[in-house]
């Protein structure tokens, strides 16, 4: 999966993975950003992120994709986190019902920290661990069209919709993106509350590494 | 890009680990070429990342480490082993007129400044930290009692530190088996049961671990954790709404803009928040950043200077990148650059100097003075942000 270091692209989204300690929030990162998972990995304090280019609706975008730490304690820490995102992926564990309990705690965060337009969706994780499923596809799901997310299931160890829910997100970020650039007839980076995540154009010239390396 | 094997290191004693040499896993001729990345095992047993040239510097600081412990010992030789207890602040005020404490504090604080040799710094940190006066307060029995208490408990704190042992330093050869685990989960249990107010703050499951390292035995590392988040670091660091790292943050704010101006302004233009580096920075005191005999190097002056020591290194890891994050053109190059440097900054020695010959002198009431200053705000904050996410509570239950 190496990328040439002046790569192009045409936006870059901000992403922020959220949700409760352990629900596989880095490892989600992993898979889509470098296909890999890894059961040994460090516990997130701070700020990780990792980026991947993708083609979403025939454009080149550059998907940054943010990972922090989910111990309550840490919530009121993040508002630089927040900044700029253009989508939210919400993560608890299928395993786990307290962490799909808190869901609706971490909306909340959402709506204080994140711009008020910004996308979010709904990610039930570990589905791999099918005789210790304990949250059912349907309440996540009538939670989610409740409160307007999409919803999928995803495992990051078997590879399992990692692809189709990153790509899902872009795409509904792109399609608001270009929509809101249309009606309003400014350019798209202008747009956006936060302009300076939207990058439009070949701007990167100087990095070296995506973070894939140093995450 | 080639990499040694690092699976097939046996698990050794603790103790052997100390001593081992850095010896590079099974390195491919290939390897050795600039820029080829190898894998490595530090002086801590850590198995690290990092070129040839990285390597070199590794093997220059263990042989740095070597010549000091050659300095610590003819100390000992000459003034009698403990002679740095006699320079203890509160001893040096009490006996001012004794020329020969007031020499050896100077001595001290010099000496630890170029490192604590790897097998002196159990002692040395136990009793200039203050670890030794807190245990003596207590019956010797206090940290067996304290784990036999709490060995079948079940709390949100057990319950998170149970999820970390195996996310805390995963691949080291001791803190990742069986013993290690067993070991730093009683710490961190036992320290969760202490001090209610903290519990278990993730961040200090690798404070804890790399304590264990060092001190070898648990129960002294216990104690160092307990002087380290009572004493020596500023209070509320790791309470429940992390008050503390908030103030920290703010204070470290307005250094950098007063320290560094051009960085500070640069950075404020790009939107960056130094919190985006510095929470892992002040809650893992730089543990899970920096390089194990980097961050110990921090952590011998953290334990005789006290907390200030975490601002001016903090401050000079922007520094040392100054050209590099006055070109970066977005948050996440910012973060990049400061993350990558972090984890390969092998010399402390290049680090430290910049820390404080290039910084000027912070003092910990100066520090004080201002994190006092920032409280209101903090709390006001806090306090608001509280009140917002319980109004959209009850919006919702309408």
């Amino acid at each position: 999966m190496a990328r040439r270091p002046d790569e192009e692209y045409d936006y870059l989204f901000k992403i922020v993975l959220i949700g409760d300690s352990g629900v596989g929030k880095s490892n989600l990162l992993s898979r889509f950003t470098r296909n890999e998972f890894c059961l040994e990995s460090k516990s997130t304090i701070g700020v990780e992120f990792a980026t991947r280019t993708l083609q979403v609706e025939g454009r080149t975008v550059k998907a940054q994709i943010w990972d922090t730490a989910g111990q309550e304690r840490y919530r009121a820490i993040t508002s630089a986190y927040y900044r700029g995102a253009l989508g939210a992926i919400l993560v608890y564990d299928v395993t786990k019902p307290t962490t799909f309990e808190n869901v609706s705690r971490w909306l909340k965060e959402l709506r204080d920290h994140a711009d008020s337009n910004i996308v979010i969706m709904l990610i039930g994780n570990k589905t791999d661990l099918k005789h210790l499923r304990a949250v059912a596809t349907e309440d996540a799901q009538g939670f989610a069209e409740k409160e307007g997310l999409s919803f999928i299931e995803t495992s990051a160890l078997e590879a399992t919709n990692v692809e189709k829910a990153f790509q899902t997100i872009l795409s509904e970020i792109y399609r608001i993106i270009s929509k809101k650039s249309l009606s309003s007839d400014d350019p798209a980076p202008t747009s956006i509350k936060e302009g300076k995540t939207l990058v439009v154009g070949p701007q990167e010239t100087n990095t070296k590494k995506t973070c894939c390396s140093t995450s | 890009m080639m990499y040694g094997s690092s699976g097939t290191q046996s698990k050794r004693d603790l103790a052997y680990e100390h001593q081992a040499q850095i010896s590079i896993l099974r390195p491919s001729i290939r390897a050795r070429r600039a820029n080829m990345t190898v894998k490595f095992q530090d002086l801590y047993g850590f198995v690290v990342e990092g070129n040839v040239d990285d390597v070199n510097v590794l093997n220059e600081v263990r042989e740095k480490a070597r010549q000091q412990g050659r300095v610590w010992w003819a100390l000992e030789a000459n003034k009698g082993a403990n002679w740095y207890l006699a320079t203890h602040a509160s001893s040096v005020l009490k006996s001012s007129l004794k020329f020969s404490a007031l020499v050896n504090a100077v001595t001290l604080k010099r000496l630890i400044k170029k490192g604590i040799p790897l097998n002196l710094r159990p002692k040395v940190w136990f009793s200039l930290s203050g670890a030794a006066k807190k245990k003596s307060t207590v019956p010797d029995s206090y940290y067996n009692d304290l784990i036999s208490a709490v060995v079948d408990k079940d709390t949100a704190a057990t319950k998170q530190i149970d999820h970390d042992l195996p996310r805390t330093f995963p691949g080291h050869p001791w803190l990742d088996t069986p013993e290690g685990h067993a070991a730093l989960r009683r710490v961190l249990v036992a320290y969760s049961f202490r001090d209610s107010d903290v519990g278990y703050c993730q961040g200090l499951n690798y404070v804890a671990a790399l304590l264990l390292l060092v001190m070898k035995t648990e129960e002294d590392a216990f104690w160092m954790l307990a002087v380290l988040l009572e004493n020596v670091l500023f209070n509320d660091c790791y309470t429940n709404n992390l008050s503390g790292c908030h103030v920290d943050q703010r204070v470290f704010r307005d250094i950098l803009t007063k320290k560094c101006p051009r960085i500070a302004a640069h950075l404020e233009a790009l939107e960056f928040d130094v919190s985006l580096v510095c929470t892992e920075w002040f809650i893992c005191l730089f543990s899970k950043s920096l390089p194990s005999e980097t961050t110990l190097r921090v952590w011998d002056i953290l334990f005789y200077e006290g907390a200030n020591v975490l601002f001016n290194v903090a401050l000079a890891i922007f520094k040392m990148n100054e050209e590099e994050l006055l070109m970066a053109h977005q948050v996440g190059d910012v973060i990049n650059i400061i993350q990558r440097t972090t984890h390969r900054l092998f010399d402390p020695d290049e680090l430290l100097m910049v820390a404080f010959d290039k910084i000027g002198l912070m003092t910990t009431t100066t520090l004080s003075k201002q994190r006092k200053k920032q409280e209101p705000a903090v709390m006001a904050e806090l306090d608001q942000r509280l009140r917002r996410l319980n109004s959209v509570n009850v919006d919702e239950q309408e």
